[in-house]
């Protein structure tokens, strides 16, 4: 099965991937902040006991460990690859992470809230990231006492999750509006009607390639639906100017930016070391020149698959070792060279 | 410049703070910083929660004081039987300490959730199986009380077939009621 970073998607240009993460806390637990070691453990395991009932009712295999069993690089690839979030791996107490073979589903036990289901698919798709967290929600529900009220909803740690527990986000590449200098006009936009824009690891985290992430603000009052039928308009209508500001540029300066496109291509190819930003900045505008047309390749790939991929964590973990940053610039544009499809 | 509060390192950080219309300044150093706002500079990826965590907390209590000011008591005295977090760590934190916080808050939540989440009741998913105080009550109804029930919601919507429906059958249900009395 193809994982959602190597799938060819619909609206792949603009929208890499949609993800939805429904927060969930067990009644018999202290919240995180006032839990103790010994019942993180016990929360853990007890936790991590679903594997078998996810793996009978999904089609999908799943594996379960603690996160302290994992080495440095592997922690770090996972963040990359928003399977964890950083909180998890950085945590002191004992975390763990419930994990489908084709990465869509991961479990995240005792971050912020006890249990954190999260769905990501390629493209634009928040209804089937939805459908996916959905019901492995109802499966973790047969054998976990989620906290439920029904005045509030699920009851999360904190008070900006209550109700749905639920986060909606896609992952927007947005090169154009970017180099334009509208994100800020557009975070301010999108603000009024509750979605946020942030970087792509996060809140307050730098914009890498021009890569943001788009999301739901608050989670109670309107229904999952409701939530994902408004993140799916606004998504929809940023799509819409992007692309306009996409042709628009290309209508001004289709020399320079077909110039920029075949130059990146050429020091990606070719170059002996490379920088991960720099890796990215070049990425994202092969890829801006892919999705215009205006280079082809002899193979269809996924440029977003290669900007996970020439993250530190990722790349040393392709390698199965852990390298210095100077080895790793060496590796990374090896990497690249081998990894870049010919042009037609 | 030096830090305003420690007044021995460079400030880095200008603090700005509006309380109740009331706009303050500080310059102040990382340390101070740290402590006063909780600013983390180390770690970019969990600085940003942490952010969010002090602004949380901010406005969390600015909802507070209002309240407060309003009511004349002291809420901050609430205390959850089950964890012992009283209201105001809460506030302070940013984070509830069990499930059993927000039953014990109950009565000032609503303003405080209001505040943050423009709302203060969940409309959505319900776990299978969940029965609300509603469901609860007409699951204990007798058939005819429910079926009253269903004829009076038929009429609100305008419903008018299935409410003669409804009609009849309650009739009938009476009717037999009657009869075995």
């Amino acid at each position: 099965m193809l994982k959602w970073y190597e799938q060819i998607v619909p609206d792949g240009d603009v929208v890499i991937s949609s993800r939805v993460r429904l927060a969930r806390n067990l009644e018999d637990y202290m919240f995180s902040p006032l839990l103790k070691e010994s019942d993180a453990v016990k929360l853990v395991d007890e936790v991590k006991k679903m594997t078998p009932a996810l793996a009978n009712q999904d089609k999908r295999k799943y594996y379960s460990c603690n996160i302290r069993s994992l080495s440095d690089i592997d922690k770090a690839a996972m963040v990359e690859r928003h399977i964890v979030s950083p909180l998890l791996v950085d945590k002191e107490q004992t975390t763990g992470l419930i994990l489908s073979d084709d990465e869509t589903v991961s479990i995240m036990i005792n971050e912020e809230d006890h249990v954190r289901i999260q769905a990501i698919v390629g493209g634009m798709n928040l209804e089937e990231a939805y459908e996916i967290a959905n019901r492995i929600d109802d499966i973790a529900y047969d054998s976990l006492k989620f906290a439920y009220d029904e005045k509030y909803g699920y009851m999360t740690s904190c008070p900006t999750n209550s109700g749905t527990g639920m986060r909606a986000s896609c992952m927007m590449f947005l090169p154009a509006l970017s180099s334009a200098r509208m994100i800020q006009k557009l975070i301010e936009e999108v603000g009024r009607y509750g979605v946020t824009i942030r970087g792509i690891y996060g809140e307050g985290t730098k914009s890498l390639g021009s890569i943001y992430q788009i999301s739901n603000q608050k989670t109670l009052g309107n229904s999952e639906r409701e939530i994902i039928q408004n993140l799916n308009r606004i998504v929809d209508q940023v799509m819409k100017q992007e692309r306009k500001r996409r042709e628009y540029m290309l209508s001004l300066n289709s020399d320079e930016i077909e110039d920029q496109v075949y130059r990146a291509y050429g020091i990606l190819k070719y170059a002996r070391q490379i920088s991960s930003d720099d890796a990215m900045t070049l990425l994202s505008q092969l890829k801006f020149g892919a999705d215009c047309g205006l280079i082809k390749f002899d193979r269809e790939f996924n440029i977003h698959k290669m900007m996970m991929g020439v993250q530190p964590g990722s790349l040393q973990w392709t390698l199965g070792k852990n390298v210095g940053s100077a080895t790793r610039d060496k590796s990374r544009a090896e990497y690249i060279s081998k990894e870049l499809p010919t042009i037609v | 410049m030096l830090c305003d509060r420690c007044k021995l390192r460079e400030a880095k950080v200008l603090y700005t703070e509006i309380i109740n219309g009331a706009k303050t300044e500080q310059h102040l150093c990382e340390e101070c910083a740290t402590d006063y706002t909780s600013f983390q500079m180390e770690n970019p990826l969990l600085n940003t929660d942490m952010t969010l965590n002090s602004l949380l907390s901010t406005l969390l209590g600015a909802y507070q004081t209002n309240t407060t000011n309003k009511s004349g008591e002291t809420q901050g005295d609430l205390v959850c039987e089950r964890c012992k977090t009283t209201y105001d760590e809460f506030l302070k934190r940013g984070r509830f300490g069990c499930a059993q916080c927000y039953r014990s808050f109950n009565k000032v939540l609503g303003k405080t959730l209001r505040g943050i989440q423009g709302a203060q009741e969940h409309t959505g998913k319900r776990p299978k199986g969940f029965l609300s105080t509603t469901d609860r009550i007409i699951k204990d109804m007798s058939e005819t009380e429910r079926l009253t029930l269903e004829l009076q919601k038929a009429i609100e919507r305008e419903e008018f077939e299935n409410a003669a429906r409804l009609r009849d059958m309650i009739r009938q249900l009476k009717k037999e009621e009657a009869n075995n009395a």
